[in-house]
């Protein structure tokens, strides 16, 4: 029975629930919009690093150096075109 | 059909090697969709027109719900691969069904959650706030309704065939596709949930 729950998936789930509870506290307490986004940043990245590293398996094969850069240039697309959009149609006038 | 003994099963032949790499490539890609549905999202947050604003519809109580069925279920094809790997045929088709179940659940809730938003008033045609907002809701959910399926057709295929370098290849790439749907997820109830309601 024990093997069948290895630790190290044990434990990246208590971790990825306490950086749910994290994230929730921008909800329950009373904070500014610029400390409460900086949580959810971080608590968002973290998790999805631990979700990438721990359950995807994503540096354990020969190919691992192609695939973090699939996804790590999947990545810098994605930010680019968030913040790219934000800055020319939001932030700008504001 | 060359067979590699060091390697889990699921790499265990060139094939198999590419199709787990070839995944990823199709999550970067998929990862570059999601991003294009956040962008409008955040570009239109705040254009509500006449209709409901975020803070009016979020509920709390069924995003929470959700957010633990989703991590819950990423957690247990995690366990379902695990066992793969010793070899526990039983064990592994238990975890994945146990998968499906609370991705079942969790597709049930975010039902109840649309049919919620069609009564105060937030339908597609609403504002671009709410066209946007159910357009990437919506796209999450059609990936886990299309999960629901392919799941479904991998535990009858583990069921008949039992663990070989093709079931366990596919098993695999499933539980890839899984952990990205759950990661997707964090970013909805992180930047559309939370930041809404905060």
């Amino acid at each position: 029975m024990k093997e069948l729950f290895p630790i190290k998936q044990v434990n990246g789930f208590i971790f990825s629930m306490l950086l749910t509870v994290v994230a929730l506290s921008v909800y329950f307490l009373d904070m500014s919009f610029e400390l409460g986004m900086t949580i959810l940043l971080i608590t968002a990245f973290v998790q999805a690093a631990v979700q990438l590293v721990i359950f995807m398996h994503a540096g354990e094969s020969e190919d691992k150096k192609a695939i973090y850069t699939t996804t790590i240039y999947g990545l810098i697309i994605a930010l680019v075109t968030v913040f790219g959009s934000l800055l020319a149609m939001v932030w700008g006038y504001m | 059909m060359k067979i590699n003994n060091t390697q889990p099963l699921e790499y265990s032949t060139e094939q198999n090697q590419l199709n787990i790499l070839g995944f990823w490539v199709f999550l970067g890609a998929e990862i570059m969709l999601f991003a294009t549905l956040f962008t409008s999202y955040f570009v239109y947050e705040n254009r509500v027109g006449n209709g409901p604003s975020g803070a009016e519809i979020f509920e709390l109580t069924p995003v929470l719900i959700e957010t633990i069925l989703l991590l819950t279920s990423s957690f247990t094809i995690g366990l379902a691969i695990n066992a793969m790997r010793l070899n526990r045929k039983k064990a592994m088709l238990t975890f994945l069904a146990v998968t499906l179940v609370l991705g079942l659940a969790f597709l049930g809730v975010e039902i109840y959650e649309f049919t919620h938003y069609y009564h105060v008033g937030a339908t597609l045609q609403t504002s671009a706030f709410t066209g946007m907002l159910l357009t990437t809701l919506g796209t999450h959910g059609a990936h886990v309704t299309f999960g629901l399926v392919w799941g479904l057709f991998i535990f009858i295929q583990i069921k008949k065939n039992g663990l070989t370098p093709a079931t366990t290849n596919k098993s695999f790439i499933f539980s890839l596709y899984w952990h990205f749907l759950d990661v997707v997820w964090i970013f909805i109830f992180s930047f559309i949930y939370l930041k809404g309601m905060m």
